[in-house]
């Protein structure tokens, strides 16, 4: 579903955003302004991910997580706030293609996501040591189900549903790190095993010129490599390591709050594809 | 491009003719080699370019904050061996994914990368970042017990993380700037970007932009 599906009256005025300042200084350096984006990107992942690995009970496990967010706060900020000045500006110079880009909406959905999580749950939540306050619940919820609603629309989405494969790659490294001993190497070999026979599923069994089989062989594999990495990641919240650094919904927040940045991420990318 | 029938020029750029048009290809009329078949990929391309960002984002996010430790502005009271124990393995990892794609990548268009100025100039500022790590390794690290817990490393600690912080953007601005077609060979350009981009042996000609404005 593109903006354009969602609010079809805005045509015109999406139009002419192209023609009003600062859409029309910005056109003509694209490019530069592109770059800002990346490197907002790479700051907030890089904060997001030892800030929620930490909330998960990996990476810098050698200090609070109080301690981490005091010192990753300020460079999330910078991050989030980067992204969304450079998105509005390349957005303008950019808005008719964005209006009519399913990517689009995902990459907004989990934007919206992003900062539910991120500012509801998982800094309040690491601010605390771990602490979950009521009002960190309530947003967990809330931005589960928008991140939840934003993997729907990418999975259903024409063109773009591969795209939930980076969701997914991103996910089952997270778990890869967050799982150990015997269990981790267990975990690897399926992993491999599943990659090994989508691979021979989409070029042996089925030819790649037959889209037709293609598409649904892709989609069933996309669901049986869900539930493995689920139920690995589910067994390292519940079922794992019983003095464990932290509480199941703690951890959670940790891996969803990662996930929803991948997402916007990947969305954005797969706006220049389709 | 006209494929085979160029006429030589180097045995760089021989050889990644080659990749591009006959390694890995089969018989018949429609045949493709591996570098135009994983071009042609209708989603294997999209996804390796989108996870060349994102490991971007793992890799040069954790780095970036490593080079803030030594430039004494984040996690000062972290000892700077304890926070590089934890982050470096995620930061390696993250590197090995961005080098596995970026070389998949590049494996799909070599010829487009091998005559493209950005792509040169990225391959500077990457090798300068890997040496700066190197000496950082070898030479800055080697006295880290006296100076591991300072809120603010020494001169060459933070200058070595400046450095690394400076050539990583570079590496990132670069790379970016080569999707954009503004020096293609062929086109009127300075003559330098023709000599620097080697364009004399593409498919497409070196044209002097003085030369067509005289």
């Amino acid at each position: 579903m593109t903006p354009a599906d969602l609010f079809p009256t805005l045509a015109p005025w999406v139009h002419n955003l192209q023609n009003v300042w600062p859409a029309y200084v910005i056109k003509p350096q694209f490019a530069t302004w592109e770059v800002l984006h990346i490197l907002s990107l790479v700051v907030l992942g890089g904060a997001s991910i030892l800030l929620n690995l930490r909330l998960i009970g990996v990476g810098v496990t050698n200090e609070p997580a109080s301690e981490v967010h005091r010192n990753l706060r300020l460079w999330l900020h910078v991050g989030i706030i980067g992204v969304v000045l450079s998105g509005l500006l390349i957005g303008m110079a950019n808005a008719e293609r964005l209006y009519n880009s399913a990517a689009f909406t995902v990459k907004i959905i989990a934007l919206v996501a992003g900062v539910i999580l991120t500012y509801g749950a998982s800094a309040p939540i690491a601010r605390a040591d771990g602490q979950v306050s009521a009002s960190a619940k309530v947003w967990w919820l809330i931005g589960l189900a928008v991140f939840l609603f934003g993997i729907g629309m990418l999975v259903t989405s024409k063109l773009i549903n591969p795209g939930v494969f980076h969701v997914l790659t991103a996910a089952a490294l997270i778990v890869l790190f967050a799982t150990h001993g015997r269990m981790r190497w267990i975990y690897l070999a399926g992993l491999l095993v599943l990659i090994a026979a989508q691979w021979l599923g989409t070029h042996v069994v089925v030819k790649q010129t037959d889209f037709e089989r293609l598409d649904p062989t892709n989609k069933a594999f996309a669901w049986v490599f869900a539930a493995w990495i689920l139920g690995f990641a589910g067994w390292g919240l519940f079922g794992a390591r019983p003095g464990a650094a932290n509480r199941p919904l703690v951890q959670a927040v940790g891996y969803v709050t990662i996930l929803v940045w991948v997402l916007a991420a990947a969305a954005g990318r797969w706006i220049a594809f389709a | 491009m006209r494929g085979t029938d160029h006429k030589g020029y180097g045995v760089i750029r021989n050889f990644l003719v080659w990749l591009q048009t006959e390694f890995g290809k089969g018989g018949g009329e429609v045949a493709q080699s591996w570098s135009e078949a994983l071009l042609g990929s209708p989603n294997f391309w999209g996804l390796l370019e989108g996870t060349h960002l994102l490991s971007l984002m793992l890799f040069a996010g954790t780095i970036f904050v490593v080079d803030l430790r030594l430039l004494g502005v984040a996690f000062r009271r972290t000892p700077v061996s304890a926070l590089s124990e934890r982050v470096l393995p995620l930061t390696v990892f993250g590197f090995a994914m961005v080098v596995v794609t970026g070389l998949a990548l590049f494996f799909a268009k070599p010829l487009v990368y091998y005559h493209n100025i950005w792509f040169r100039a990225k391959l500077i500022f990457l090798f300068l970042a890997l040496v700066n790590i190197v000496v950082f390794h070898y030479r800055v690290q080697r006295n880290i017990a006296q100076w591991d817990t300072l809120a603010k490393p020494p001169a060459s600690a933070r200058a070595s993380a400046a450095i690394s912080l400076t050539a990583w953007l570079c590496v990132i601005t670069l790379g970016r700037f080569i999707a954009y077609d503004w020096y293609e060979c062929g086109k009127a350009i300075p003559h330098w970007i023709n000599v620097a981009e080697d364009c004399a042996a593409s498919e497409f000609g070196a044209t002097d932009l003085k030369e067509v404005v005289e």
